[in-house]
């Protein structure tokens, strides 16, 4: 029965959404607030089950001589809750100074490791050989000269600047079109996806428990 | 005018069009042919070259709100592991619905591989908060970011765990993914511990991805909808046996769904050209309105 009920709770919930294409309505705005609500109070349900749990209070309740270093996050983390008291607030910046400086470093890494210098190494193509085809390197190597001279603004767009900038945009086009095409697909699969739950799904759920 | 009448057309009823070409080849499946791209192929390769003494990342980077995109490659490749022995470590990074997403993939999967069991083939050892933070310190120890299982095994009680120490012992990363989380997979974890990265991603993420893929920073790349029927007809080629569980009544797929996704195209592509031709005509015949 619990199922029958959460199916048909889902399928009614859908159908407020969907009911946003003829226009707003209070049913749409109804599931959307649901739908904000119970995703916060699901992220914080999985936050103290899933990581606080077993990552923080059970090693330090259970094994405080071992585990005393992680007293450390748990302080730190009770800290950012001092910004709601007035007179102390200035303390939570502590928190979020180490929570930052991690995080900085982390990407600092990972963007110049991990994107800026591969990305650059693999554009460095020779034009008639490499992994690609002749073809495709030399639409590679036009294509990003092309797009760095059209977002080069130290020299004004004109003449042979102006031509190849041209030549950027029409790179830049042809990227966005891609772009939206594969959003298409994407917004269609999601539509997709709750149309099988309608038709499919809650029927033979309903049937299952109607038989 | 009556063009310009056509050309303001009620968008309600391009949203019924394309609400009736998605149900009626749900309802009455078509069976469009699917054929497959490098990018999935070369993923599914890898796997087949992986066998029973390997051990496979599954990361589960998405939640129900892109379930429709991602679930069915995650299946598709879950299934591809499982037929062929391979260990499957599952985990959840992404916050909204992540290890929810895990459990029911997880458990409809391995429902199919009775003979297969849960701590010595496979194990889900649940969400971690911080992704970043969990992907980089999986690489030095994966017991201290998940010191239990979802079901609160510790690792030591999970036979699967005791010879998985860090990323040395994994073969491959799979990432089912949403957002951003697929792409730190290649740009963190390859570069710097070198492990082999595949992503499955949304459909609205997947260009991006293709800056990756072409610096080897992944193997393989399943895109959207597509990517994942492209990878279900591999798996259907080469495990006939399968054919019967994506055959089945009720069972959505990514084959399925393509049905839809191309009638829909094929509409969106229709109004399109149609919206381009009046907006052409109209604007000749105010030229010649205008010069006569």
């Amino acid at each position: 029965m619990g199922e029958l009920i959460g199916t048909w709770i889902g399928a009614l919930l859908t159908l407020c959404i969907f009911s946003f294409l003829y226009r707003d309505n209070p049913f749409f705005r109804f599931a959307e607030s649901l739908f904000a609500g119970v995703s916060l109070g699901y992220y914080v349900g999985i936050v103290a089950v899933n990581t606080l749990a077993p990552n923080l209070f059970q090693p330090l309740f259970g094994n405080f001589g071992e585990n005393w270093d992680l007293l450390i996050p748990l302080l730190l983390g009770i800290n950012l809750y001092t910004r709601f008291i007035p007179s102390i607030a200035w303390l939570a910046r502590l928190s979020l100074a180490a929570y930052i400086a991690y995080y900085v470093g982390i990407n600092m890494v990972q963007k110049l490791q991990g994107e800026v210098v591969p990305q650059i190494g693999s554009t460095i193509l020779h034009p008639i050989g490499g992994s690609l085809t002749p073809v495709d390197n030399l639409i590679m190597i036009v294509g990003v000269l092309s797009v760095l001279i059209y977002f080069y603004f130290s020299i004004e767009h004109k003449a042979a600047v102006g031509v190849v900038s041209r030549v950027g945009i029409w790179f830049l086009m042809l990227g966005f079109g891609a772009a939206f095409g594969y959003t298409v697909m994407a917004r269609v699969s999601l539509l997709i996806g709750r149309m099988n739950y309608l038709f499919i799904d809650t029927v033979r759920v309903t049937s299952q428990h109607l038989s | 005018m009556k063009l310009e009448r056509l050309a303001r057309i009620d968008r309600r009823i391009v949203y019924l069009l394309i609400g009736i070409g998605t149900v009626l080849p749900i309802l009455f499946p078509i069976g469009f042919p699917v054929s497959t791209t490098p990018p999935v192929e070369r993923l599914f390769e890898k796997i087949e070259s992986l066998g029973p003494d390997d051990v496979v990342l599954v990361s589960f980077d998405y939640g129900p709100t892109t379930a429709p995109e991602n679930s069915p490659m995650a299946e598709a490749v879950l299934r591809h592991c499982l037929s062929r022995r391979i260990k499957v470590i599952a985990i959840a990074l992404f916050p909204i619905g992540g290890v929810t997403m895990a459990g029911e993939v997880m458990s409809a999967v391995t429902a199919e591989y009775p003979e297969l069991r849960d701590g010595e083939d496979y194990v889900l050892l649940g969400y971690k908060d911080g992704a970043q933070a969990a992907m980089k310190q999986i690489g030095i120890d994966i017991a201290s970011v998940f010191p239990t299982s979802m079901d609160g095994r510790t690792a030591g009680e999970i036979p699967l765990m005791r010879s998985v120490r860090n990323y040395d012992d994994i073969a491959l990363v799979c990432s089912f993914a949403t957002n951003i989380i697929g792409e730190w997979w290649a740009n963190l974890i390859n570069a710097q511990f070198g492990t082999p990265i595949a992503v499955g991603t949304t459909a609205v993420s997947a260009p991006k991805y293709y800056a990756f893929l072409d610096s080897g920073q992944m193997l393989g790349l399943l895109g959207g909808l597509k990517g994942a029927s492209e990878y279900e007809q591999l798996l259907l080629d080469a495990y006939p046996d399968l054919r019967a569980r994506y055959a089945r009544t009720g069972v959505y797929t990514a084959m399925k769904g393509m049905d839809a996704q191309t009638v829909d195209h094929a509409i969106i592509m229709l109004f399109i050209l149609i919206g381009n031709g009046i907006h052409f005509l109209t604007r000749r015949q105010r030229q010649s309105e205008e010069s006569g």
